[in-house]
C-alpha cells in the first residue's frame, strides 16, 4: 500500500488576543490509501485540528501536509479551495445539509464546482445516493427527512465527487445507536467496497473499533497508534 | 447558470422577510421614481421648445418690483423682434385661499401672437378681445371648478385691492400649462391704476429669429442699465427656473431626496445581507469545505441581494408607472404637474439605481 497522506512534523499555533495556544506539537502521521483511520483524544487534544489540516481547510503552523504526492500546506486559500473540491468529502457531526435545497440538489452541490454536464451531474447525485440507500429520497428536503437519513445524504455529498479522501468529524455524534451503526456501517463499506480513504474524528469507541486504526491524541501529541501498521503508523 | 437554484432558493429562504424588505424596496423605488418623474416634468415644460422665441423682461431688482410700461416702446425698436406684450401677475384667489392658482392680465390683444403655444378657439379669442371683462381660462382649471364658458366669476386680489368679476370667454390648450387664468389688460389696468398707473410687472418679447435671443437680451438690459427702472432679461426657460428657485432649489431637493432614499435601499441591503450572512455562517462553512472558494460564495450572496434590490427597483418604478397612467396627477396636484408621467429616461435611472 502506497501512502496517501503524510504529515511531517506539523505544529499548529492559534493566537487569541495576545494569548498563542498551540494545539499540535510536531505530529507526525502516515495514512495509507485505503486506510480507515479513527482520530481519538480528549477534547481540545487537537484532532479535529489535524482533520482540518489534512483536509486543507486550515493550514500548519509549520511543517508539511502531503496528500497524494502534493504538499497541500504550500497551498494558498483559492488553490486549496479548488483542491478540496476534486478530493476532500465532508461528512460532519451535524450533517450540515443545506435546508432549501433537496436531497438530491444538497448531492450535487459540490459536483457543481465540477466541469460536468447537467446529465452527467445527475448520474452521479444517482449513483451517490444509490450508495447510501436513498434513491427515494431525493426530492425530500432535510427537514423531511430523520437524523440518520440526513447523515446518509451529508455522505453521499462526500463521495458525489469520487474524492481522494473522506473526512467525517464525529459522523455518529448526533445520532440514535441504531442510526450509529448504520452509518459506521455505510463508512466501512465504502472503505471495504469502495476502496475509500477515510480519516474520522471520534470520541465513540464503538465507532473507532470500526476502523482499521486509531490513532489518539492528548494535548497536540499522540500518545499511542492501536493496531499500528509499521510502514504507515506514528513515526 | 448552474447555481441560479442555490441563489434563488436562498432568496426566498425566509419568506417574510423578503417580503418586507421587497416591500420597503418597492415603496422607496416607487418614491424616488416619483420625485425623479417630477423633476423629469420639470425639466420637460422648461425643455419643450415651447417659447424657444420668447424674452421675458423684468426688474433687475426683483420679480416683484414692476417696471414703467412706457420701457415696451422702447424696447420694441430693437430690430428683430416681432412682437412685445405686458403680462401682470395678480396673485387673486377663488372664493377661499386655497383655491390659489396663476392668474395674470395679459395684452389682450397680444395673446396669440406673443404666446403662439398656447392655442385657444378662434372665436373663443376673438369674444375675449373684444370683452373687457372676459377671461381665458386652463382647462383643469374649468374641471376644477366646474366652470363653462359663460359663467362669471369673481376672483378675490391679494396683491392689488381689486376684485375682478370675469366672463370666461375661451378655453386656451397648451403642452404644460392647463391651469392659468388670463384676464384682459384693460380691465386689470383701469381698475388699478390709481396706486399702480403707469406700471406692469413684465414684458415678453417673441423674437423673429431665435438665434437672435441673446443679442436681443442683452439689448434690452443695455438700454434700461442706466435708467430708473434696470431690467433684467431672460429666456423663458431661465424665466421658468428662476420662479421655480423662488420656491427653493427643487431639483437640488429632489435630487438630494432621491440620493437619501437610494442611500436608504442601500442601508436596507446591507442590512437584510449581513443578517442572512450571519444566519448562513455554519453554510458558508460547509460551502468553503466543499470547495467553495471566498469570493464564489461572496458573488453568490450579491448576486442574490442585487437580485432583490433589482426586484424592489422594478416593483416600484413599474408600480409607479402603473399609478400614474391610471391617476389624474394633473387633477391630483391641481394642475401643477400636467402631462406627467414615467418616462424612459427616469425609469432606466431607477433600475440602475437598483
Amino acid at each position: 500500500m502506497s501512502s496517501l497522506v503524510e504529515v511531517r512534523n506539523v505544529h499548529k499555533v492559534y493566537k487569541r488576543d495576545s494569548f498563542t495556544v498551540p494545539v499540535l506539537n510536531g505530529i507526525s502521521v502516515s495514512v495509507p490509501k485505503g486506510d480507515f483511520l479513527a482520530l481519538m483524544g480528549p477534547s481540545g487534544s487537537g484532532k479535529t485540528t489535524l482533520l482540518n489540516l489534512i483536509a486543507g481547510i486550515d493550514r500548519p503552523t509549520s511543517g508539511q501536509v502531503i496528500v497524494d504526492d502534493k504538499e497541500i500546506s504550500a497551498f494558498n486559500e483559492t488553490k486549496l479551495a479548488t483542491w478540496r473540491a476534486s478530493h476532500v468529502g465532508f461528512i460532519f457531526q451535524m450533517y450540515n445539509l443545506i435546508p432549501v435545497l433537496t436531497a438530491f440538489e444538497n448531492v450535487e452541490l459540490p459536483l457543481l464546482l465540477t466541469h460536468l454536464n447537467k446529465a452527467q451531474r445527475k448520474q452521479h447525485v444517482a449513483a451517490a445516493l444509490s450508495i447510501v440507500g436513498l434513491s427515494d429520497r431525493m426530492t425530500h428536503y432535510p427537514r423531511q427527512l430523520s437524523g440518520g437519513q440526513e447523515q446518509r445524504v451529508a455522505i453521499a455529498r462526500a463521495i458525489a465527487t469520487d474524492p481522494t479522501i473522506l473526512v467525517a468529524d464525529e459522523p455518529t455524534g448526533d445520532l440514535d445507536a441504531k442510526s450509529a451503526h448504520e452509518i459506521l456501517e455505510l463508512l466501512h463499506i465504502l472503505n471495504t467496497d469502495h476502496n475509500k480513504t477515510i480519516i474520522m474524528v471520534t470520541h465513540d469507541p464503538k465507532a473507532a473499533d470500526r476502523a482499521k486504526r486509531t490513532l489518539h491524541l492528548d494535548k497536540g501529541i499522540l500518545v499511542e497508534d492501536q493496531n499500528a501498521q509499521p510502514a504507515f503508523g506514528v513515526r | 447558470m448552474k447555481f441560479t437554484k442555490l441563489i434563488v432558493r436562498n432568496l426566498f429562504r425566509s419568506k417574510l422577510r423578503t417580503f418586507l424588505t421587497l416591500t420597503l424596496m418597492a415603496a422607496i423605488f416607487f418614491f424616488v421614481t416619483t420625485l425623479l418623474s417630477i423633476l423629469a416634468n420639470f425639466e420637460a415644460a422648461s425643455n419643450s421648445g415651447e417659447g424657444q422665441n420668447r424674452l421675458g423682461v423684468q426688474s433687475s431688482i426683483s420679480l416683484a418690483n414692476p417696471l414703467p410700461l412706457s420701457h415696451e416702446q422702447k424696447i420694441r425698436t430693437i430690430p428683430g423682434i416681432a412682437d412685445t406684450a405686458k403680462l401682470q401677475w395678480m396673485g387673486a384667489y377663488y372664493k377661499e385661499q386655497k383655491n390659489f392658482f396663476a392668474n395674470f392680465a395679459v395684452d389682450h390683444e397680444k395673446l396669440a401672437t406673443v404666446w403662439d403655444d398656447y392655442s385657444t378657439p378662434k372665436e373663443q379669442l376673438e369674444a375675449f378681445k373684444a370683452d373687457r371683462t372676459g377671461a381665458i381660462v386652463g382647462p383643469e382649471l374649468m374641471k376644477r371648478y366646474g366652470w363653462k364658458v359663460g359663467d362669471r366669476v369673481t376672483l378675490i386680489g391679494t396683491i392689488f385691492p381689486f376684485n375682478p368679476t370675469v366672463t370666461i370667454r375661451g378655453v386656451y390648450h397648451h403642452k404644460f400649462d392647463s391651469s392659468s387664468f388670463f384676464i384682459h389688460w384693460d380691465y386689470f389696468y383701469e381698475s388699478v391704476k390709481d396706486i399702480n398707473g403707469g406700471m406692469v410687472g413684465t414684458f415678453w418679447v417673441r423674437v423673429k429669429d431665435p438665434k437672435d435671443m441673446a443679442r436681443i437680451s442683452q439689448q434690452i438690459d443695455d438700454m434700461f442699465k442706466n435708467s430708473e427702472y434696470p431690467t433684467e432679461t431672460f429666456t423663458e426657460k431661465e424665466f421658468q427656473q428662476q420662479f421655480m428657485a423662488m420656491i427653493g432649489n427643487i431639483k437640488l431637493l429632489f435630487t438630494t431626496v432621491s440620493l437619501c432614499a437610494i442611500f436608504m435601499v442601500v442601508l436596507l441591503a446591507a442590512i437584510t445581507m449581513s443578517m442572512a450572512a450571519r444566519e448562513r455562517v455554519t453554510e458558508v462553512a460547509v460551502l468553503k469545505a466543499i470547495g467553495f472558494s471566498r469570493g464564489m460564495i461572496l458573488t453568490l450572496m450579491l448576486i442574490e441581494f442585487v437580485t432583490l434590490g433589482l426586484i424592489g427597483g422594478i416593483l416600484g418604478m413599474f408600480g409607479a408607472k402603473i399609478v400614474f397612467k391610471f391617476v389624474n396627477m394633473t387633477e391630483a396636484t391641481q394642475g401643477f404637474l400636467v402631462n406627467f408621467g414615467v418616462n424612459t429616461e427616469t425609469a432606466a435611472t431607477c433600475l440602475i439605481a437598483a
